[in-house]
């Protein structure tokens, strides 16, 4: 984990930051406590309006405390004994947690330029006119008229309804004003205006890490994985380039000369038609063939490991990703429901592959042995997994032993699949913002130097497959990390009530988990809560390595 | 619902796409799906049947079929007292690679396990030239290696039921053989049931 620097405006300070900067500033053992219920509130937004979430969260929480491990030090036995004296119960931890969660509102969003005070940041202000943003714009300004009309019809009403309505409306004034100022950030960021040809990468991933503005989330995750060089001035040329190359490997592939791999190609055919079933745009004739060229091309150049069933998966977010990069801002979730072929032509699409080819490669080269003969990054994984629940909470731990699920049995599909089975994909949209975020700063620079030397990726293939099967000892990719915690903080959320079932609810429940309602927000909540592990763990981790 | 309760341990194996999960949504829920997404690791899902004197709860275990998940197997198949292996019958390949999941089970899982070979979606044989594994052979290697034999359709439900039904015929009426922890878990609370074990227990139980 690279400690962030703790020097970001308040605006996107994400509890996460906020956890790290109090955590590094303090050695006391409340401020840690405290600073370490700030990750859950993120939650709390939600709380208010959703009575069952919070009965969820609350349990969560309550088996999420490290204390019930008694092998802890002293801070957290002070964090755990402050939490059970301070918030006796439930729904009383939750009142509190949501007003300290209005403080922490408060406290991002001090610096935004309101329009009530009508004070603008100059280096925050949005431009007058952006086209991506404009939908955005004209929502403010009716939000700002509603809020006219609305201070005359309040004289009829209550004092209190009329406070909890002012309170409403300058709260969604202020989430849109925040994803305004986000979206603007991520602008300026990409593009900087200022003469520099160097994008700051660094602010970038701890921007994203909160999650990315639809209309910035291709060109942003193709800088956070590496594609894209952070020099503005090379990235025309080697997108070019990249395309290019993957086009012509492709029309090699597909040619007589090429004489394809029977068993490669009938697996990736069988998988294809049957991959997201549920999603419009995957029935797609067009999208069969886009995915069956990247695949098979991939699977093609990487043959230590091959296609494995699942990178059929992980290929997809980036597909449609890409694609929304093609429609308007407003109409970006048709992506869902379009045949790319109705708003892109055929040499787009073939961008759209080339850059989804890219882009694979770069992620599973985070997770190479996963997919290579034995898939021994995911026994490692799953061992790493059931280690840190053993220590994070060892009673679930015990119940499942006692009842003889093991952690094989539910969670291969985990890792395999990045949890992408368990969440819709907007959601997973929004898990791979951090994800790629995550994503090791090393490797991503690594092959960024290589692209600029001009080595072809072909150099780069024949390096790693004659380095083979990463030894056990080899370094893991910050990303495989954070991803054992988030599977960690995904699983003890359903703590209480896996601690009820036996062997067959407890596999049943953890096949399909009731996650079909979730939100950004309970999706942020799990990425803070793995964050916090993480960082409580480190030493517990350091192993792994 | 009888009170006597067996826990049978199944396992499926076979190569990717031959229908395996269509077989147990079949079994489970009577129902089918066009497109199931691949199964990765592995599936739990269970079901009851009732017999004449007993009921039998299916404890099933739905791999994955790509050879590269081939490791896990063992794990799955290591105490089930019986297995489906499954081949699709217009796929030669899926049938050759049946015979060696036939082979290593007989080698590596318990001795008494009780196997199907499966044919599955004869529903795609609209005529003999679709077919590409011979009824013939099937029915040669079942008698060679003493397993049962059936040629089902997951997609219209033909003979999938009577696969289980067979087996649960065959499985010696133990209620726990002491070697798992199965008795632990003979509990009344079968997870899906949808009052068809009367159904199933009621067809005919073809054995071919």
């Amino acid at each position: 984990m690279v400690i962030r620097s703790s020097s970001s405006t308040r605006i996107d300070q994400s509890p996460r930051e906020m956890f790290q900067r109090s955590n590094s500033s303090s050695s006391s053992p409340p401020k840690v406590g405290g600073s370490l219920l700030k990750p859950w509130k993120k939650s709390s937004e939600s709380l208010s309006d959703s009575k069952k979430h919070s009965t969820k969260g609350s349990s969560s929480t309550h088996h999420m405390s490290p204390l019930r491990n008694e092998s802890h030090n002293g801070s957290k036995t002070h964090l755990h004994h402050n939490h059970i004296t301070h918030h006796p119960t439930k729904d009383k931890y939750f009142k509190d947690l949501d007003e300290d969660w209005s403080a922490v509102i408060d406290d991002y969003n001090m610096p935004i330029p309101m329009i009530s005070n009508g004070g603008v940041e100059t280096t925050l202000r949005p431009p007058a006119v952006i086209h991506d943003e404009s939908a955005f714009e004209s929502q403010r300004s009716s939000m700002e008229s509603y809020r006219g009309t609305g201070s005359n019809l309040n004289r009829t009403i209550s004092n209190d309804l009329k406070l909890k309505y002012q309170i409403e409306v300058e709260k969604d004034v202020q989430e849109l004003n925040s994803l305004m100022v986000r979206i603007d950030r991520f602008k300026n960021l990409t593009r900087p205006k200022d003469g520099t040809t160097q994008v700051n990468l660094t602010e970038i991933r701890k921007l994203a890490w909160n999650g990315i503005p639809m209309v910035h989330r291709p060109v942003v995750w193709k800088l956070l994985i590496g594609y894209l060089p952070s020099n503005l001035k090379r990235q025309d040329q080697v997108l070019k380039r990249k395309r290019l190359e993957f086009k012509q490997g492709v029309d090699h592939i597909f040619s007589d000369n090429h004489e394809k791999d029977v068993t490669t190609w009938h697996q990736i055919e069988i998988d294809i038609p049957r991959t997201n079933p549920h999603i419009p745009l995957y029935q797609f004739q067009s999208v069969h063939d886009s995915l069956k060229r990247i695949l098979y091309f991939w699977a093609i150049r990487h043959p230590t490991s091959g296609y494995v069933q699942g990178i059929n998966d992980l290929v997809t977010p980036f597909f449609q990703v890409f694609l929304s990069e093609y429609l308007s801002p407003s109409t970006k979730d048709d992506v869902y429901t379009l045949d790319p072929l109705t708003y892109l032509t055929a040499e787009q699409l073939s961008d759209v592959e080339a850059d989804c080819f890219w882009c694979l490669s770069k992620l599973l080269e985070q997770i190479t042995d996963y997919f290579i003969h034995g898939q021994p990054g995911i026994l490692k994984q799953v061992k790493n997994l059931s280690q840190l629940v053993k220590r994070i909470d060892s009673d679930l731990f015990s119940h499942f032993d006692s009842e003889h699920v093991e952690f094989l049995q539910f969670s291969v599909r985990w890792m395999n699949c990045l949890l992408m089975r368990e969440f819709h994909m907007s959601m997973v949209i929004r898990m791979w913002d951090t994800y790629l975020s995550e994503t090791s700063l090393e490797t991503s620079i690594g092959s960024e130097d290589l692209m600029s030397e001009g080595s072809t990726s072909l150099d780069r293939k024949s390096r790693s497959s004659a380095s083979g099967p990463p030894s056990s000892d080899s370094r893991q990719t910050t990303l495989s990390e954070f991803h054992v915690f988030v599977c960690a903080a995904f699983l003890v959320k359903w703590s209480d009530e896996l601690m009820k079932m036996d062997f067959q609810g407890i596999i049943t429940f953890l096949q399909n988990p009731p996650t079909k309602s979730w939100k950004e927000s309970d999706i942020e909540m799990l990425l803070s809560e793995a964050y916090v592990w993480q960082s409580l763990y480190k030493d517990a981790t350091s192993h792994w390595r | 619902m009888n009170s006597n309760v067996t826990s049978i341990k199944l396992v499926l194996l076979g190569e990717a796409a031959v229908g395996k999960s269509s077989i147990v949504l079949r079994f489970v829920s009577n129902d089918f799906a066009e497109n199931k997404e691949p199964t990765i690791g592995a599936a739990f899902l269970t079901q009851r049947v009732n017999m004449a004197d007993h009921t039998i709860k299916f404890e099933i275990w739905d791999t994955a079929g790509q050879e590269r998940f081939a490791s896990l197997a063992p794990m799955y198949y290591r105490n089930a007292q019986a297995a489906l292996v499954v081949y699709d019958v217009t796929k030669p390949q899926s049938f050759i690679k049946a015979r060696h999941w036939v082979k290593e089970l007989h080698e590596q899982a318990s001795k008494g396990i009780i196997i199907a070979l499966v044919g599955n979606k004869m529903d795609l044989l609209e005529s003999e030239e679709d077919r590409k594994v011979a009824r013939e052979e099937a029915e040669k290697l079942s008698e060679e290696k003493n397993l049962l034999f059936f040629e089902t359709s997951a997609k219209s439900g033909d003979n999938v039921n009577e696969v289980f039904l067979a087996i649960g015929e065959k499985i010696p009426l133990k209620k726990n053989d002491g070697s798992n922890n199965d008795g632990l878990r003979t509990t009344e609370d079968g997870r899906i049931d949808l009052n068809r074990s009367d159904d199933v227990a009621n067809s005919s139980g073809c054995a071919c």
